[in-house]
C-alpha cells in the first residue's frame, strides 16, 4: 500500500487536491453551460416537454428588434465601463499619499464596494427621480427642470451605467492602490536619480509596474459590463419599453416571464460566445509575458 | 398534540373513582383515535404571496385556529408577490407545498394543463360550494372539474378623493367627454387628471382593457386575448384613436414610466392627481386616516350602446398535485373558506367576496364594488391574466411604449401581431 502510494504520489496527490474543485467547476460551470447550449435548440417552456427546433431560436433572435437593442446597450455598457480603470487609477494616485486623515478618505471611497448592487441601484433610482430626487433638486436651484433620465429611452442606459460605474470605479481603485503599495522602491529611486518626475515618472516608471494590475482591472471591468443584470433589473426592469435591456436581462425576461427557456438559452449562448472570445484574447495576452519571464 | 390535550382534561375530571375510570377510558380512546393521525405526518405547508400585513395576519390567525382544532401543524411561508410568480413554476414540480395561492383563469389553466394542480371537485361537492359561488366557479373550472377556490375579486375602475371632488365641486365622470372636461378643470387646478405609474407596465395594459371593453365589447376583447383576433384588426383602431386623444390632451402623469403604481396612488392620496385607474387595493397607497375618502366610479362610458363589461380579476387558492397531505389540505381549505373566515381575509384588501353568504362588510370600498357589480353584464380578468404570458409580456411593453410614443402605433401593433402569430400559430 505504502509502496503503491510512493510510486504514484507525484500525480495522485495533486489529483486528489484538485478533484473537489474540478468536480464543482465541472458540474456548476461546464455542465450547466453545455446544457444551456443544448436547451437553446429546443422550444421549451421550462415545465412541459421539450421540442427540438434546431436553429429556429437563433433565426428568431436574428429578427428580434429587442435583441439588437440589448446588444447596443451592452456596447454602451462596455464603452462606458472602460472609464472605470483610468478613473480608479487617477483616484488611487490621488489617495496614495501620506497625509493625515487619508485612511478615512480611502475608506469613504471604498463604501460603494461594500454596498450590495441592489442598494446602489435603489439609491440612484431615488437620485434620478424626477419629482423628489437629488438631481431634480439640483436642477431646481438653477430654476431648471431635471430630465426624467429613467423615462427617456435614449438616456436611460447611460443613467444606469453611471450608477453601476460608481462601485466599479471603487473596485479598480482598490486594485490600483494595492498595486501602488507593491511598487519597487529601487526603481523609483533610480528614476529620481535620473531626474524623472511628474508625468515622466508616472508614464515610464510607475505605470509599467502596474501592467498586471491594469490587466486584471480591465478584465474584471469588461466581464462586469457584459454580465450586467442586477442594476438593470433594479432600476428599470429593462424599461421603458425594453430600451435599457441588456442581453443578460433579456435572457432572464424571456425565460422567466415569457416562459421561453429555449429562446433564453439561445441569448445566453450568444452572450457566452461574446465573452468566450474576449476571454480567449485576454488569456493569450496575459500568458505571453509570463512565458517570456519564465 | 391531540392526545396530550385530552389526557390533561382526563386527569382534571378524575375527581371520583368512577370518573377516573371514565376519564382513563377517554384518554385511551383519545390516544387510540389520535394515533393513526399522528402516524401520518400531521403537517401542512402553505405558500402565500400576500404582501399586505393585515391580510397576512388574518391568514396566520386562521391557520393557528385550524391547528388548534385539528392538531395539524400549519406552516405558512410568505413570499414576495412578484418573486412568487417565478418561484411557483419550480416549486409545483419539486418541493410542492400543500396549499398555495395563485390566480384563476388562464394563469391557473397553464398549470392545470401540465397536471400540477389537484382536481378538487370533490371538495366542491362535499361543501356545496357551487351553490354559494355561482358564476365565479367558471374561472376555476377546466373541463367541468374545479382546480381551486376563488378568493377576492378585484373590480377595476376609477378612484378619486371625495373631499377633493366636493371642495372643487366636481362629479365623477360617467362618459369619456365628461372625463375630458374634468381633465381640463384638474389641469387648471394644477393637478394631474389621471395618475399613472407604468414602471411595472401593467397599469397601461389595464387602461387598454377598459377602453377596449367600452368600445369593442367583451366578445372581441376575449377573442384578442385568446389570440384569435389580429392586433392589426380594424376594430382596434377607434380604441387607439381615442386613447391617443387622451394622451395628447396630457391626461396622464408625465414621465409615468419612472414611477410605479404605488407612487401613482400616493399622488392621488396627496391630492396631486384627480383620479386613478386601479382596484380596491389602491388603499395601500393611502395613509390610514384618509382611506375613508376614497371613492369608486366605473370607467367612463365611451360607446353608449355597449353593455357594461369590466375587468374583474379573481385571485385563487389551490392544492398542488405534488403536495404530500392532500386530505388535510382540503380540510384546511374548508375551514379557511367558511363564510366568516373568508370575509375577514378579504376585508383586508377590499376585495369582493366570491361567496354570496359572506356576512355584509363594513368596508365602503367593498360595498361600492359589490353594488357596482350588479350592473356588470360580463367580465374579463385583466390583460396579463387573460392572455398567454408570453404575449402579455410583449403586450405590456407595447402599451407602455404607446403611452409615451403614440406616434409609433403602427410599428408597435405590427410587432404585437408578429408575436401573436408566433405564439398562437396564425
Amino acid at each position: 500500500m505504502m509502496r503503491l502510494w510512493r510510486r504514484h504520489r507525484h500525480w495522485l496527490a495533486p489529483t486528489l487536491f484538485i478533484l473537489p474543485g474540478a468536480l464543482l467547476f465541472g458540474i456548476v460551470i461546464i455542465l450547466a453551460s453545455v446544457q444551456t447550449i443544448w436547451v437553446s435548440f429546443f422550444d421549451w417552456d421550462g415545465v412541459g416537454p421539450m421540442q427540438w427546433v434546431g436553429l429556429a431560436n437563433y433565426e428568431q433572435l436574428a429578427e428580434d428588434p429587442q435583441f439588437y437593442v440589448s446588444l447596443k446597450n451592452n456596447v454602451i455598457w462596455l464603452g462606458m465601463f472602460m472609464l472605470a480603470p483610468p478613473l480608479g487609477l487617477a483616484l488611487a494616485l490621488l489617495l496614495n499619499q501620506a497625509i493625515a486623515g487619508m485612511k478615512f478618505l480611502k475608506s469613504m471611497f471604498f463604501v460603494p464596494l461594500v454596498l450590495a448592487s441592489v442598494t446602489v441601484g435603489v439609491v440612484f433610482t431615488w437620485v434620478y427621480d424626477p419629482t423628489f430626487g437629488l438631481l431634480s433638486l439640483i436642477y431646481g436651484w438653477f430654476g431648471a427642470t431635471a430630465p426624467a433620465l429613467l423615462s427617456d429611452e435614449h438616456l436611460v442606459s447611460f443613467a444606469v451605467v453611471i450608477a453601476a460605474l460608481w462601485p466599479q470605479v471603487a473596485f479598480c481603485l482598490v486594485l490600483f492602490l494595492a498595486g501602488l503599495n507593491n511598487l519597487n522602491e529601487d526603481l523609483i529611486g533610480a528614476g529620481r536619480v535620473d531626474g524623472a518626475r511628474g508625468s515622466a515618472m508616472l508614464l515610464h516608471v510607475v505605470l509599467p509596474q502596474l501592467r498586471e494590475v491594469s490587466f486584471i482591472a480591465l478584465a474584471v471591468t469588461v466581464i462586469g459590463a457584459l454580465r450586467s443584470f442586477d442594476m438593470v433589473a433594479v432600476m428599470t426592469s429593462g424599461g421603458p419599453f425594453g430600451s435599457s435591456t441588456v442581453l443578460a436581462y433579456q435572457m432572464y425576461e424571456q425565460s422567466i416571464f415569457s416562459y421561453r427557456f429555449g429562446y433564453g438559452a439561445a441569448i445566453a449562448t450568444v452572450l457566452f460566445a461574446i465573452m468566450a472570445a474576449f476571454i480567449a484574447w485576454y488569456l493569450r495576452t496575459l500568458l505571453r509575458p509570463e512565458q517570456e519571464t519564465a | 398534540m391531540d392526545g396530550k390535550f385530552e389526557s390533561t382534561t382526563g386527569i382534571e375530571l378524575a375527581t371520583t373513582r368512577r370518573r377516573f375510570i371514565l376519564g382513563t377510558g377517554a384518554v385511551l380512546a383519545g390516544g387510540m383515535l389520535a394515533r393513526p393521525a399522528i402516524a401520518q405526518a400531521k403537517e401542512l405547508t402553505v405558500i402565500s404571496n400576500i404582501g399586505n400585513a393585515d391580510q397576512r395576519a388574518v391568514l396566520q390567525r386562521l391557520a393557528d385556529e385550524y391547528s388548534k382544532a385539528s392538531g395539524v401543524a400549519v406552516t405558512i411561508n410568505n413570499m414576495d408577490h412578484e418573486a412568487h410568480k417565478t418561484a411557483i413554476r419550480s416549486y409545483l414540480v419539486v418541493g410542492a407545498p400543500d396549499v398555495c395561492f395563485w390566480f384563476s383563469g388562464n394563469r391557473m389553466k397553464a398549470f392545470v394543463k401540465r397536471g400540477l394542480f389537484d382536481d378538487i371537485s370533490d371538495l366542491y361537492e362535499r361543501e356545496g360550494y357551487k351553490n354559494v359561488l355561482g358564476a365565479t366557479t367558471g374561472a376555476l373550472t377546466v373541463d367541468d372539474k374545479q382546480y381551486g377556490l376563488p378568493l377576492g375579486g378585484l373590480l377595476w375602475g376609477m378612484f378619486y378623493r371625495k373631499d377633493v371632488f366636493e371642495e372643487k365641486g366636481w362629479t365623477a365622470p360617467s362618459t369619456i367627454e365628461e372625463l375630458m372636461a374634468l381633465a381640463e378643470q384638474a389641469k387648471s387646478a394644477g393637478m394631474v387628471p389621471v395618475s399613472m405609474g407604468t414602471k411595472e407596465m401593467w397599469p397601461a395594459a389595464g387602461w387598454f382593457d377598459h377602453m377596449n371593453l367600452r368600445i369593442s365589447g367583451l366578445e372581441k376583447h376575449l377573442a384578442l386575448m385568446d389570440g384569435k383576433l389580429p392586433y392589426t384588426d380594424a376594430s382596434l383602431k377607434p380604441v387607439f384613436d381615442s386613447w391617443e386623444d387622451l394622451i395628447r390632451a396630457d391626461l396622464f402623469t408625465p414621465n409615468h414610466t419612472s414611477s410605479g403604481w404605488e407612487q401613482a396612488a400616493a399622488a392621488l392620496a396627496q391630492k396631486k392627481a384627480a383620479m386613478m385607474d386601479l382596484g380596491g387595493f389602491i388603499k395601500y397607497g393611502f395613509p390610514p386616516e384618509d382611506v375613508d375618502q376614497i371613492a369608486y366610479a366605473p370607467f367612463p362610458v365611451i360607446d353608449k350602446a355597449m353593455p357594461r363589461y369590466e375587468d374583474f380579476s379573481l385571485n385563487s387558492v389551490h392544492i398542488p398535485k405534488n403536495g404530500k397531505n392532500k386530505e388535510n389540505a382540503r380540510d384546511f381549505l374548508a375551514y379557511f373558506y367558511k363564510p366568516e373566515n373568508l370575509a375577514a381575509f378579504l376585508e383586508a384588501e377590499s376585495a369582493v367576496p366570491p361567496r354570496n353568504d359572506c356576512p355584509p362588510s363594513k368596508d365602503p370600498l367593498i360595498n361600492a364594488a359589490v353594488e357596482s357589480m350588479k350592473t356588470v353584464v360580463g367580465t374579463a380578468q385583466y390583460y396579463d391574466r387573460d392572455t398567454d404570458p408570453d404575449m402579455a409580456q410583449e403586450g405590456l411593453k407595447g402599451f407602455q411604449e404607446f403611452m409615451v410614443k403614440p406616434e409609433r402605433r403602427d410599428q408597435i401593433l405590427a410587432r404585437l401581431e408578429a408575436t401573436r402569430q408566433r405564439i398562437f400559430k396564425g
